[in-house]
């Protein structure tokens, strides 16, 4: 038998533990933020801000979670901006020609699920490229919902739907609940089910997952499904904090959630990443944004300053694996 | 024991008496990788016009050699000579100054430039307007390379259109343009049918009487004694021997690349009374073109499909397994009716082991854990709820059983060896519960220690009740592990061969001539 | 392992069989001549080109790019903040010249930093001009605080609007690029290198070929064809405004897409990518004169990039 060791990788490296440090050095950065923060600024550390960080970073989180799924079979869905539009207005228009914040979002749901599947089935039986499909995807969505719309605005909804985006628990905002709850889910299903393991296997390489009886197809579908679910979910909340909608609701929220999902330590060629990782890249993106507008920062530096990071971070998160 | 092979005289009084200085002349070569010590005072000496065997196994140093040779690498330590005055190799352009062209197994060309492209990358001829390529020249030299090698293709051909025997020929012409005077070659032969293989050996003794000399890697021993001039042996990273084909037998050499006694005898139980029907084939018919193939499989059973390259082995595995789409006939799995995909065929029991295992087998980036788990899911957790605990321990279970040589079953699957990468894949269908095991070429790319290992673990297998269908380019292999074989030709099967029919000459005989 | 057939078909110029692209304009214009009795005049015709130009000189340095197994996502933000410079350059100083060296610049500046990011630091192109997307986007805003440029003189608009021998000025500049990048492509050693960038990289090393400065180029190339766009989008628009050509970066990538280059191996073609701009303009300009709301617009083009390229990977699985 031959001795172990190749001679282009050099040394054996141990595969876990690298992943739980990549995490670790994440959360150590997020906690280096807040206290930069609290340091830079008295307005970063009160109770009404804290809660606002939360708030905002669990709209990003909904979105971007759904993202990760697909992120980790090495695609992309660049639909889900223009999936919580299309959501937004049809949930919009349900509750107000019914009546029921329930229908509504259900029907929210229902058609960012369809839409997801719709993707999947583009990736999956037509084999055409995620990039490619889900950008042919973001423009006839953003044409249904502008044509639907055709520029008017849906508001009002009732005080209880409300809530879901406004209102509080025990002090805490109740999106940050749902993120919470997701986030369990979200976890639980990539590291402790079999469809989470088949998907972490499909993107680490296809053709070997296909050829190890993993039914691809059904699962690429499967997570094209739940982003658009997730964006289902996030035109809800949005609906509910904004009490009104638009044409252009979550158009700029689908780069953000990319950005998300890659400074939380996803690999855009699949395989590598976790719901929680991207739980984290959503807080530091966002706790970095909000430092921006504490300390009174030109909000057009936001752009910008999201591109250095994702660059950042991924750069920092290639340095760390090619040492080991 | 070690010691006494690799100090034997005999051995070492085999550098040949030709007259004149070498024309390439390495001493002393070192190069350490971190951990690693690729190449260790390793000399090494070609004369114009020989053809010099490099033989060893994976990792023994071949392929850093033949780096450090071409520049990609640069030695740590050491001297070359080049006809006896002291030169330096330290990048891509010195080799070719030097008269030294490398051909990789991967091929290094460009997949949708053409072909004359291909030959002269890097080198264009420049035009008369400042900044463009002359064409008209490019393509009018090239055709003359090619001409010079008698391989008849336009030069303005894409290369990707190209089969891999002519993608050869245009290595050569690569190198033949750039007046190489020495030419390594890594195991040529590996895709090539028997007529594109006395193509190549044809332009090889052209360019040998021309005086090139050829540096030529293989593990085939039939080519080494039947082309060699001289003989150098690798192993880990040293130069363990030299010999003259004339003076050594292959046994020897094996002991040489090895480095201790193997036993090529492959171990196999031949069991008296196969067990019911497994596999069933009637009249099946693949897109992949593969027409009208009948077959039986039974339980205890090693069936062996072979044919020449291009036969449509693969095809066939690849037709029963659902991963090409089936077009006519049926498939009967444990008696039931199979349709579907490989999802279909893998959970009613049926596993392939590919032949390229890197790219279809396993998922490089995972662990030796994850792989072993990732066919058997469904199986291992009805509920659908993972366990890492439960996984792990069916890993180490597997590892024991298997004799996987990883220091965890947390290590990542890309630096173990092929031979265990290999168990690995196999692993995986054990923990599926696999019944039937269809092998395709199960030793390619597996030092010869580790060969019999692989053929126990199968032996292993069906003695325990599986099947097994195994595809190889090997008749030996075929002949002394096989109950019975099929033999395929032009994407049909032509014939069965039961044990006692079962020989070498009769496999050839079938798959080439019409019978 | 299958056999494959050991003839000397020759293969002359890359021409696929057929590609999607050429059916889906073919197709676009038969049905618009059909429904529109305004489509088919020279008038109309002129239009398309003119209106094409803009995205083609983005389109034809992304189909390098592409073909290198990279791409540029930074493209549009980069066009509006050189056209916003050269605007605020022009206005100020009224000279042409000044102002297109200012949009040069700024366009050859986040070049170079793409082309950095993806050669020297490895990072993978999608991150690294997403990046250099944001860091535009910002920039754009900040200088322009929000507003728009007015006061464009009218020799700037002359550009997009003026004729030379009957021909706008537009086509004309389109065409000079395109024959430029023709001429690059097929018949220059950087060219060649392009391809073998996507194709195979090793060989270029192995041929001792630095190709890590010939990355670097490619995107500087990409960003100094932004640097002209600009001039074109800031004399039609006739302002500089921070959020005009957001997203044409992947219209541009659409049309590259639609146009037969893949996106891995090397396999590009520059006809394929003029065909795909045409194709894209001819719909939108279609779709106009059927009065058809430009929300439903921007369906349709979604609706045919993904059908272009369904068409293209069902017959390249067929082979």
């Amino acid at each position: 038998m031959s001795v172990a060791g190749d001679i282009s990788t050099g040394a054996p490296r141990l595969h876990l533990s690298q992943d739980m440090q990549q995490l670790l050095y994440r959360l150590l950065a997020a906690g280096l933020l807040c206290v930069a923060l609290s340091i830079a600024t008295d307005a970063f550390f009160t109770t009404n801000n804290i809660l606002n960080v939360l708030r905002q970073a669990s709209l990003l989180f909904f979105l971007a979670s759904g993202l990760t799924l697909v992120i980790l079979t090495g695609g992309l869905d660049l639909s889900v901006g223009a999936n919580i539009g299309l959501s937004a207005c049809l949930a919009a228009t349900v509750i107000k020609a019914t009546g029921s914040p329930v229908l509504g979002t259900l029907t929210g749901l229902t058609a960012g699920c369809a839409v997801g599947i719709c993707n999947g089935l583009m990736v999956a039986k037509l084999r055409i490229p995620s990039f490619i499909a889900t950008y042919g995807m973001l423009w006839v969505l953003h044409g249904i919902t502008y044509y639907y719309m055709a520029g008017e605005t849906i508001h009002g909804f009732p005080p209880g739907f409300r809530q879901i985006g406004s209102g509080y628990f025990l002090g805490i905002p109740i999106p940050v609940y749902l993120m919470v709850g997701f986030l369990v889910a979200g976890t639980l299903f990539a590291q402790r089910t079999v469809w989470g393991q088949q998907i972490y296997a499909i993107g680490a390489n296809p053709v070997a997952a296909r050829l190890t009886g993993i039914p691809v197809d059904r699962r690429l579908i499967l997570v094209y499904a739940f982003s658009g679910a997730m964006a289902g979910v996030a035109s809800i909340v949005f609906l509910a904090r904004l009490n009104s909608a638009e044409g252009d609701i979550g158009e700029a929220m689908t780069l953000p959630a990319i950005a998300a999902v890659l400074i939380g330590g996803a690999s855009l060629f699949g395989g590598v990443g976790s719901v929680f990782g991207t739980f984290v890249g959503a807080l530091i993106l966002t706790l970095v944004l909000n430092g921006m507008n504490l300390l009174a920062v030109n909000a057009s530096w936001q752009p910008l300053v999201t591109g250095v990071i994702v660059i950042f971070a991924v750069w920092l998160d290639m340095v760390g694996r090619r040492r080991s | 024991m070690r010691a006494v092979m690799a100090k034997t005289p005999r051995l070492e009084l085999a550098a040949p008496a030709i007259p004149g200085t070498p024309l390439l002349e390495l001493k002393g070569i070192s190069k350490t990788f971190p951990g690693v010590k690729a190449l260790d005072d390793v000399s090494f000496a070609v004369w114009p016009g020989e053809v010099h065997m490099l033989l060893g196994e994976n990792g023994a140093g071949k392929s850093s050699l033949m780096k450090v040779l071409c520049g990609a690498y640069q030695a740590d330590a050491g001297e070359y000579f080049h006809a006896g005055a002291p030169v330096e190799i330290r990048s891509p352009a010195d080799a070719r100054r030097l008269g030294i062209a490398v051909i990789f197994q991967e091929f290094s060309l460009v997949p949708y430039l053409d072909v004359a492209q291909n030959i002269f990358l890097g080198r264009e001829f420049p035009s008369k307007i400042p900044g463009l390529v002359d064409r008209r020249r490019l393509y009018r030299e090239a055709k003359a390379v090619l001409d010079r090698i008698g391989l008849d293709v336009d030069p303005r051909t894409k290369v990707h259109t190209l089969g891999v025997a002519q993608q050869q020929m245009v290595e050569i012409a690569k190198a033949l343009s750039q007046d190489a005077r020495i030419l390594v070659m890594d195991e040529p032969t590996a895709a090539l049918s028997d007529r594109e293989t006395e193509r190549l050996f044809e332009v090889m003794r052209q360019l040998q009487a021309k005086g090139v000399a050829i540096v030529y890697i293989s593990h085939r021993m039939a080519e080494v004694f039947a082309l060699g001039d001289r003989i150098t042996v690798l192993r880990d990273g040293k130069l363990v021997g030299r010999a003259l084909p004339g003076e050594t037998t292959p046994d020897e050499l094996v002991r040489m690349m090895v480095g201790r006694n193997v036993d090529m005898t492959y171990p196999r139980r031949f069991a008296t009374e196969p067990g019911e029907v497994v596999l069933e084939v009637t009249g099946l018919c693949a897109k992949n073109g593969i027409a009208d193939i009948t077959l039986k499989l039974r339980a205890g059973e090693i069936v062996g499909l072979c044919g020449l390259v291009g036969s449509g082995r693969t095809e066939v595995a690849r037709a029963i397994f659902g991963a090409d789409e089936v077009t006519a006939g049926e498939i009967r799995l444990f008696g039931k009716p199979k349709t579907g995909g490989p999802d279909v065929a893998a959970f009613a029991g049926v596993g392939l082991i590919p032949e390229s295992r890197k790219t279809e087998g396993l998922a490089l980036i995972r662990t030796v854990s994850d792989n072993l788990a990732v066919a058997g899911l469904p199986k291992l957790f009805p509920n659908m709820m993972f366990s890492p605990g439960k996984a792990r321990r069916s890993a180490e279970e597997l590892i024991k059983r298997l004799r996987i040589a990883t220091p965890s079953p947390n290590q990542s699957v890309a630096v173990l060896s092929g031979g265990n990468q290999q168990k690995v894949v196999i692993g995986k269908w054990l923990a599926a519960g696999t019944r039937l095991f269809i092998f395709d070429e199960p030793t390619r790319g597996i030092d010869v220690g580790a060969k019999s290992e692989i053929f126990a673990l199968i032996d292993q297998l069906v003695a325990d009740g599986a099947a097994v269908l195994m595809i190889s380019s090997e008749q030996a292999e075929i002949v002394h592990v096989c109950d019975r074989a099929y033999v395929m030709r032009a994407k049909r099967i032509v014939g069965e061969l039961g044990r006692a029919d079962l020989s070498e000459e009769n496999i050839v005989r079938m798959g080439m001539h019409d019978e | 392992m299958s056999d494959q057939a050991l003839s000397s078909a020759p293969a002359r110029l890359r021409i696929p069989a057929v590609p999607g692209v050429a059916v889906a304009l073919a197709g676009l214009a038969v049905l618009f001549s059909a429904l529109s009795p305004g489509f088919l005049t020279a008038g109309n015709l002129s239009n398309i080109l003119v209106q094409s130009v803009i995205l083609l000189l983005l389109a034809l340095p992304m189909t390098l790019i592409i073909m290198t197994e990279g791409l540029d996502l930074s493209m549009g933000a980069v066009l509006t903040l050189a056209s916003l410079v050269l605007a605020l350059i022009v206005v100020s100083t009224q000279s042409l010249v000044l102002g297109l060296a200012g949009a040069l610049g700024v366009g050859l500046a986040f070049g170079l930093v793409n082309g950095w990011l993806v050669s020297v630091l490895s990072i993978p192109p999608f991150v690294a001009t997403l990046g250099t997307m944001g860091a535009a986007q910002g920039l754009a805003l900040i200088v322009s605080d929000g507003q728009s440029v007015v006061g464009i003189p009218r020799f700037i608009r002359q550009v997009y609007s003026g004729e030379v021998a009957g021909i706008p000025t537009p086509i004309l500049i389109g065409a000079g690029f395109y024959a430029l990048f023709h001429v690059l492509l097929y018949h220059t050693r950087f060219g060649t290198y392009i391809c073998a960038l996507g194709g195979n990289r090793d060989a270029l090393t192995l041929a001792g070929v630095k190709w890590k400065r010939l990355l670097i180029a490619a995107y500087m190339l990409g960003g100094a064809m932004a640097g002209v766009a600009a001039l074109l989008m800031t004399a039609r628009m006739n302002s500089g405004h921070p959020t005009a050509a957001i997203g044409m970066e992947f219209d541009a990538i659409a049309a590259v897409a639609l146009g037969g280059t893949s996106f891995e191996k090397g396999n590009g073609w520059i006809f394929g990518t003029l065909m795909g701009v045409l194709t894209v303009g001819v719909l939108r300009n279609g779709l106009n004169l059927l009065a058809v709301p430009s929300s439903v617009q921007v369906a349709c083009i979604g609706a045919l990039v993904i059908f272009a390229l369904f068409l293209d990977g069902m017959r390249s699985h067929k082979s």
